[in-house]
């Protein structure tokens, strides 16, 4: 370990949280936070990342554990308040803007007190100590604006600022130094804004410490000054970036904990020439967004839709799910010709399934993972006679695949809201193993989760491939190409290319 | 079938029980404390047959409109089928005889069917589209019955007692709820149902033709109303009235709201209203035994439609587990 100048503002020992006698959510995890660094904390999806961040801003009491305050020892807070006086805040993932107030209502939300005079609330004093908060942390926006005008790094940005006042509020210091828990503040931003956000959060680190909580190993090697891994709720890896010699691969190795998966592109594609079309696109068009689109897709063939945003490549693959209509050419599906714009359902007739990493639409959250399963698989799991559920079936298969997929939860019957991101996904894509289409459209399959579960899920969409069912993906992540595709369209202003073996594809990304 | 795992964790299970029907315990209650304030009277013959007559009206009443419910939809033209039913029944019976009481399913599966269509087709909250329906109805019956409630001669086996003091419409209406609760619980349109109600997008996208599952699940209320009605309208005097009775509206989704079936739908059903009737019944006649005025009692019955929605709208964010 490194040992840095001066004294942690925050620093934690060993924190044990066991949830419900059983789970152990952490154990024995320390950290340590000093000023004017960003520590990155990484793990997989319920490695106890969220945990330790409840500990620290008071939602959880810990079941053992010491804090020291800028080495003083302290209680642990009961409430984000008592965290606020302990110098530390939080940013949440999403959901923690309200998008109808202004910057300056936002900023100050539920810190009004010293600005009630007589006749209400100072707006003007608000406004001005608003003013000098934007400007010191360099938020390009104005007080008045409305919070759902800004862009959303511009958004991420007013929060931090927020978080940072709260602590400035409770201690009623202008001066002090804070830490902020980042929790995943990229996930939602385009890449431009990834790279802007990033660039103010480390010009920040002068007056500001980080806890930086995040997927994207990138970020990880490009602005944290220090690494914590957590997995299964213990400390595995802690690593100095400035010193150590890590790279993005030891470090993914150590999040999972075992060796990764190596996809050889191509391998499959031979076959697959020979094999049967089962979708082809001829000619497709649809105004303003792709035109004269031509392709093949063969069976047990993954092919991806490459373009940059703007290609034409998510409408088109909306098309070919049926939820979205062509103005022109003909689109024929196990070599019947396929209707323009068609419920899902009928679509799912004709052998195609679509998905997309939006769990958003795809989950019914509220009900439990069995039931998810067992919703796209219905006829699997109802008598042959009598038309009954059969219970015990649909928990069968939900087992079968919670064990494929490494879903992490206590039983098949737990509600998938209760779940990780990641389990939430793997869910998804589960669903889909059971019932096998013959054609699976995905769009963002691994979009925002761990990299311990999108190992899972490449494996069970290679497996997928490997059983001979035809695939077209479209994403925002070159590598889920590389791993998963055997040839790509290129495609450009909603237009097609070139079609390639999947093996030039790092090629075209390079140049 | 695990028996005797299933027997080591009874208690645990009632427990569970409890926890997933907490309407359970609000039924325990009530029932403990009318018992208590009105031991005499609240456990007499004539109370606890009257209850269960309560029971039967409101639990064919309630049937189908819970199925409904669990797919996040309303309806309320429950009380047409049954007025306009009733007042087709007393202009057919002397021209064709037994045979008219068939109309009454007719008219609520044909209601059910059109309001399905409506609804899913062109659009339609359904809450405003049944509600607009059941005043056409009640206007359509009293034009058909020339202004006077109609008093329907014979079928007097609907009502014929086979048990003392048990009405024969409960006998009746057994099986009709199971049916019911085995469609929602133990066949795919149930499943279908819950899906659409707890997400409809989300159904949509899993290959469920959600249009298609809308008009069935209210052609399947029109029908358990349409046969309810059937033993409801002798149950309730063998007349066919003229007069509305929003008590006849409000009540069962008071029942049903009570059962446990959030008005978002996505869970609960007819086996929950089963106990949301059961509990609403014992309150009703228990209310009725005290000394408050019928107009307090109508206050009290507003109250619980009120803290019942809040309940379970508390417990479909917070819990949101039981599926079933």
């Amino acid at each position: 370990m490194n040992e840095r100048a001066g004294t942690p503002i925050l620093n934690v020992r060993s924190v044990s949280k066991t949830f419900g006698g059983v789970v152990r959510a952490l154990d024995d995890v320390s950290l340590e936070v000093y000023p004017n660094e960003i520590v990155g904390v990484v793990g997989e999806n319920g490695a106890g990342k969220t945990t330790l961040m409840k500990i620290l801003v008071g939602v959880y009491p810990p079941d053992q554990g010491e804090w020291a305050y800028r080495g003083v020892k302290v209680p642990f807070p009961k409430n984000p308040k008592e965290a606020a006086r302990k110098g530390i805040s939080i940013v949440y993932q999403e959901k923690g803007v309200v998008p109808s107030l202004r910057v300056h209502q936002f900023l100050f939300l539920g810190n009004e007190d010293r600005y009630v005079g007589r006749t209400g609330l100072q707006t003007d004093r608000i406004k001005a100590h608003a003013r000098e908060i934007l400007k010191e942390l360099h938020v390009q926006c104005d007080v008045d604006d409305f919070m759902h005008e800004l862009p959303l790094s511009t958004q991420k940005m007013v929060e931090i600022a927020k978080a940072i006042l709260s602590v400035r509020v409770e201690q009623d210091d202008e001066n002090t130094q804070s830490v902020i828990i980042l929790d995943e503040p990229t996930a939602p931003l385009t890449i431009e804004e990834r790279k802007e956000l990033l660039d103010e959060i480390s010009g920040m680190k002068e007056n500001t410490s980080f806890i930086f909580v995040t997927h994207i190993m990138q970020e990880v090697m490009e602005c944290m000054d220090r690494v914590v891994v957590l997995r299964d709720g213990k400390l595995v890896g802690h690593y100095d970036m400035a010193t150590d010699q890590v790279t993005e691969e030891d470090l993914t190795r150590v999040i999972v904990g075992k060796e990764i998966l190596e996809h050889q592109p191509g391998a499959v594609s031979a076959t697959a020439r020979n094999a049967g079309v089962v979708l082809e696109a001829e000619g497709l068009a649809k105004k303003g967004s792709y035109y004269d689109i031509s392709f093949e897709l063969h069976r047990g063939e993954c092919l991806g839709l490459f373009g940059p945003a703007g290609s034409g490549k998510s409408e088109l693959i909306r098309t070919l799910a049926g939820l979205d209509g062509f103005d022109r050419g003909t689109l024929s599906i196990m070599g019947k010709e396929a209707k323009n714009r068609e419920p899902a359902h009928i679509r799912l007739s004709r052998g195609v399934g679509y998905f997309s990493g939006d769990t958003g639409n795809e989950l019914l959250h509220d009900w439990s993972i069995a039931k998810n399963i067992s919703i796209l698989n219905i006829a699997k799991v109802i008598g042959k006679i009598f038309r009954i559920i059969r219970f015990n079936a649909e928990k069968r298969m939900a087992e079968r695949i919670v064990e494929r997929l490494r879903i992490r939860a206590p039983n098949v019957s737990t509600p998938v809201s209760a779940l990780s991101g990641g389990s939430k996904q793997k869910v998804t894509v589960g669903k889909w193993f059971e019932r096998s289409p013959q054609i699976l459209l995905l769009e963002d399959p691994t979009i925002g989760i761990d990299v311990g579960s999108r190992q899972d899920i490449f494996a069970t969409i290679l497996d997928m491939k490997g059983r001979g069912i035809s695939m077209i993906l479209v994403s925002d992540d070159s590598r889920e190409y590389s791993t998963l595709c055997d040839s790509i369209v290129l495609m450009r202003q909603g237009k097609v290319q070139e079609i390639i073996s999947a093996e030039r594809l790092k090629e075209v990304v390079e140049a | 079938m695990n028996g005797p795992a299933k027997q080591k964790s009874s208690f645990k299970n009632a427990v569970q029980a409890v926890k997933n029907y907490p309407v359970v315990l609000i039924f325990l209650g009530l029932l403990a404390i009318f018992s208590v304030l009105y031991s005499q009277q609240f456990l007499s013959p004539i109370n606890l047959t009257a209850t269960l007559r309560q029971f039967v009206t409101l639990m064919l009443f309630a049937l189908g409109p819970s199925i409904v419910m669990v797919l996040g939809s309303m309806d309320l033209s429950f009380i047409g089928i049954w007025m306009l039913g009733s007042i087709l029944l007393w202009l057919l019976s002397p021209i064709i005889g037994p045979v008219a009481l068939l109309v009454i399913p007719i008219l609520g599966v044909a209601t059910g069917f059109i309001v399905g269509v409506i609804h899913t087709k062109g659009r339609i909250p359904s809450f405003i589209l049944t509600l607009s329906l059941l005043i056409t109805y009640w206007g359509l019956t009293v034009v058909l019955a020339g202004g006077y409630p109609r008093s329907i001669p014979g079928y007097g086996f609907i009502t014929a007692r086979l048990v003392p003091r048990v009405p024969t419409p409960f006998f009746l209406s057994i099986p009709i709820v199971l049916v019911a609760v085995f469609i929602s619980l133990r066949t795919r349109l149930g499943v279908y149902f819950s899906a659409i109600g707890s997400n409809e997008e989300g159904a949509r996208l899993a290959g469920i033709d959600v249009d298609k599952y809308k008009i069935l699940a209210f052609t399947i209320s029109g029908a358990f109303t349409g046969v309810g009605s059937v033993i409801l309208f002798k149950h309730l005097g063998g007349s066919a009235a003229v007069e509305f009775n929003l008590n006849n509206v409000v009540r069962p989704l008071v029942a049903i709201i009570l059962g446990g079936t959030p008005l978002v739908g996505g869970s609960g059903g007819p086996h929950r209203t089963i106990l949301g009737v059961l509990t609403f019944a014992v309150l009703y006649r228990g209310l009725h035994l005290s000394p408050l005025r019928p107009e307090l009692i109508d206050l009290v019955v507003g109250l619980v439609l009120i803290v019942s929605i809040i309940l379970s709208s508390r417990g479909t964010r917070m819990r949101g587990v039981d599926v079933t």
